[in-house]
């Protein structure tokens, strides 16, 4: 009696669990790159993220301050003191330190190191040292300290600022984001309207050759892009649209056309025949019963096809590569602006991992306003 | 109303579209493959052209360069100037007609001006769509590969000196070894390219085994892949790769480990490695505030005392072809041959020329006229051969052979696969 609807089942809590799992199993990457976000591109290459969160024990290695300038005489000696803990990093401390690179951890703190000659170096747990040696030992640079560092948590918006305010090119992301918007908004609008129309014409009026064309739809729906990328800009530029907004508004309405319309004309054949066949009667046109029914009621399914569509063009590089970025480098996309950021040999992961979070920001608005429709949406055309 | 309003504004939209096409007067297009720091550093470059000529000069980088100019290219809407960083490209694009010959004389121009002039002629001349050859291609810009980094300050606690030949250098690993440490930081890892950094050092040590003949041979074919020289060149990369105390991480990390990321074993406390075969431009990935020159150094990859082949150094370098022509694209490179163009660049970073012409006080950077000295006092200057290879085998299986070979597959074995992919290829 347990699968009676209403009654609880008694493996809830297993449930429960898988739900958890899988929920932490999604975030997880998600959560490591929004971590790593706020790290540097040191810290990222030296430890993982999940180590960052923890104040943990690490070897750095520091450089005193250069004896030049710094150094204080007395008697005979020379003495440089400072502390190598800069500004912005207390809170370290460190348990054993070295001066040469061959024996990192010579010393405890507070012990006196020997580095020959007479020459001596002392360093305490917070990082203030005295350097102490004749006027030959203490010149040139810096002398190097190893130290192992207990070091808190330390994260940074640097990177944010990097992406954001004062990128290579720093009034690019402002002006990439809008010319996204400029590309994103119209591709959005555009097949929908085309589609609307299209979709009630395939399901509602009958005309010779209707089932052929909707098999051609699905047909097309097939058909990779990137098929259709050089042929179509030769057809821009042949007939002189060129590269700009109104080529990648063409070519992202026909790359979501098929989609698009296979998708509203299988809602809108679901949509109960009597209403339709009532307004015939009472004398409605074909295009009064579009505006007036069919489209208020096949608003989940225009609404989710709009953020498919929304997505995708948000987060397209091949195509504005293809039809909107030309050499004269007005035009550019927020993709193409990150893939930028990463530099000619794409190592900076720092950035990559901000990037990805300032990207996804505009698109996870437009879904959360959006969602409701979009469960109801996928199911467009699925149950009669 | 809310409807006409819109679409008034689209209808607007359209129409500016339209119209920012169709302007274009004086402006010359320029594409590459920097971007970042690199795009900025060009652009100032080109500020000195701008000024110079009043032509609207425009560079557009991007990392995705290779697949772009070909498809501007093959649907006509290419840029008037393209800047390839690796000759394959542009030989296959002069193949298919999409280059215009550079104007004449200019060869004899390199030939006289440029250090090893008639190596970058040849690297720059490709045939036509009519087959005919033609100097498509002008050097701007050069990588030396053949350096060795180090930390300074862990040889002189260590006691170790730079060393000069081929055997000081081996016996110097062995002496690393002795003391307890690991020599060498190696990886191969990078992306979809990964290997790339061993088909350096194979080139690299060829050139120290053999003659400049058999390293051109090799290039072109002449002399297959499985030749014994070649099989004894890739061994030679096995002495330092393959051996687990030599390397960081062991054998087994090379091929895994990123490129990006080998260089910084060398910084880390206690250091990881001592020292680090990769071209000039690899201080870029040095953890921030390394000062190259002082924190870290370089010396020149030696080679053999016993053997008698002189100084080679393998390089690379980006070369400036007119893909779409125009009297402006033609004015540029006339501006490229001027020592300002390069003193420009010098002046800034990561640039070396052998531009004989050039005050190399312009140098903003010691370590960049140290580097420049080295180029210009090779006995020998040979082209990244990989670069020059057919693209499934200098791009392809050189690649993927050497990642296997570093995960232990036998050379000879990896050699005659190279071998049946280039056969493969004809």
């Amino acid at each position: 009696m347990d699968n009676i609807a209403g009654s609880k089942s008694s493996l809830t809590w297993a449930v429960h669990i898988s739900v958890a799992l899988l929920v932490a199993l999604w975030l997880f990457p998600t959560v490591g790159l929004f971590v790593s976000s706020f790290r540097t591109a040191d810290q990222i290459s030296s430890s993982g993220w999940w180590a960052s969160m923890f104040a943990a024990e690490q070897n750095e290695v520091y450089r005193t301050a250069d004896p030049d300038g710094t150094r204080v005489a007395d008697g005979d000696m020379f003495v440089v003191s400072g502390n190598i803990f800069e500004a912005g990093l207390e809170g370290r401390s460190i348990s054993r330190w070295g001066t040469s690179s061959r024996d990192v951890s010579a010393y405890a703190v507070g012990e006196t190191a020997d580095m020959g000659d007479g020459e001596t170096m002392v360093l305490e747990a917070d990082g203030s040292y005295e350097w102490r040696g004749t006027d030959d030992q203490i010149s040139g640079r810096g002398q190097r300290i190893f130290a192992t560092v207990t070091a808190p948590p330390d994260f940074t918006t640097e990177n944010y600022e990097t992406v954001l305010l004062s990128g290579n090119n720093t009034d690019n992301m402002a002006k990439a984001f809008y010319s996204t918007l400029t590309v994103t908004i119209p591709a959005t609008i555009i097949p929908i309207v085309i589609a609307a129309f299209a979709a009630y014409a395939l399901a509602w009026m009958d005309f010779p050759g209707r089932a052929l064309l909707i098999a051609c739809v699905v047909g097309l729906l097939v058909v990779p892009l990137q098929l259709a990328l050089i042929p179509l800009l030769k057809l821009h530029l042949g007939i002189g649209i060129g590269k700009g907004y109104l080529g990648v508004w063409l070519a992202h309405t026909g790359f979501g056309l098929p989609l698009a319309i296979y998708l509203l004309r299988n809602y809108m054949v679901g949509l109960p025949r009597d209403i339709i066949e009532n307004a015939k009667v009472d004398g409605a046109t074909d295009f009064q019963i579009f505006t007036k029914i069919i489209l208020p009621l096949s608003f989940p399914a225009l609404a989710s096809f709009a953020i498919f569509q929304f997505l995708w063009t948000w987060n397209d590089l091949l195509v504005a590569r293809v039809f909107l970025i030309d050499s004269s480098g007005t035009t550019t996309v927020m993709t193409s602006q990150i893939v930028e950021l990463l530099g000619t040999r794409g190592g900076n992961w720092e950035i990559l991992a901000t990037a990805a979070f300032v990207s996804i920001a505009v698109p996870l608005v437009v879904f959360f306003a959006m969602q409701r429709y979009l469960v109801r949406g996928l199911l467009a055309g699925s149950v009669k | 109303m809310n409807r006409t309003l819109k679409r008034t504004y689209f209808l607007g939209a359209a129409v500016a579209a339209l119209v920012a096409g169709g302007a274009q007067a004086q402006q010359l297009t320029i594409a590459g493959p920097w971007i970042g720091t690199d795009e900025e550093q060009v652009q100032a470059v080109l500020d000195v052209f701008r000024e110079q000529s009043g032509v609207d000069a425009r560079y557009v980088g991007s990392d995705s360069f290779e697949q772009q100019i070909v498809v501007d290219a093959e649907a006509g809407s290419a840029p008037n100037v393209a800047v390839f960083p690796q000759p394959g490209l542009a030989a296959d694009m002069a193949s298919r007609g999409f280059l215009t010959p550079l104007a004449d004389g200019t060869a004899d121009w390199v030939r006289d001006n440029y250090a090893a002039g008639q190596s970058w002629v040849d690297l720059g001349t490709y045939a036509g769509q009519d087959g005919a050859d033609h100097l498509y291609g002008f050097f701007y810009k050069v990588d030396v590969k053949s350096l060795v980094w180090y930390v300074p300050e862990n040889f002189e606690d260590a006691g170790y000196e730079v060393p000069e030949s081929m055997e000081e250098l081996k016996a110097l690993t062995d002496q690393i070894v002795a003391d307890g440490e690991t020599p060498w930081c190696i990886g191969l890892g990078s992306g979809g390219a990964t290997g790339w950094p061993a088909t350096d050092w194979v080139e690299d040590l060829l050139l120290r085994t053999q003659s400049p003949d058999v390293y051109d041979q090799w290039v072109s074919n002449e002399i297959p892949f499985d030749d014994p020289r070649i099989v004894e060149a890739i061994e030679e990369f096995g002495w330092f790769a393959r051996n687990d105390d030599y390397v960081a991480g062991g054998a087994g990390a090379v091929a895994s480990t990123d490129f990006r990321d080998s260089p910084k074993g060398l910084f880390a406390s206690p250091p990881q490695c001592y020292m680090h075969r990769q071209a000039s431009f690899i201080p870029a990935f040095f953890p921030e505030g390394t000062e190259v020159g002082v924190d870290a150094d370089f010396f020149y990859f030696p080679s053999y005392a016993e053997k008698d082949l002189g100084n080679p150094v393998l390089g690379a370098g980006t070369l400036w072809a007119i893909t779409n022509d125009s009297p402006e694209a033609h004015q540029l490179i006339e501006f490229l041959k001027t020592p300002e163009a390069h003193e420009a660049w010098m002046k800034q970073k990561g640039f070396l020329t052998p531009h004989k012409g050039v005050n190399p006080d312009a140098f903003g950077d010691p370590t960049l006229r140290k580097m420049n000295d080295i180029l210009l006092g090779a006995t020998t200057f040979r082209f990244d051969g990989s670069d020059l290879m057919p693209g499934g085998v200098g791009a392809g299986s050189f690649w993927t052979g050497m990642v296997d070979y570093a995960g232990g597959e036998d050379a000879a074995m990896v050699a005659g696969k190279i071998q049946d992919s280039w056969d493969g290829l004809k």
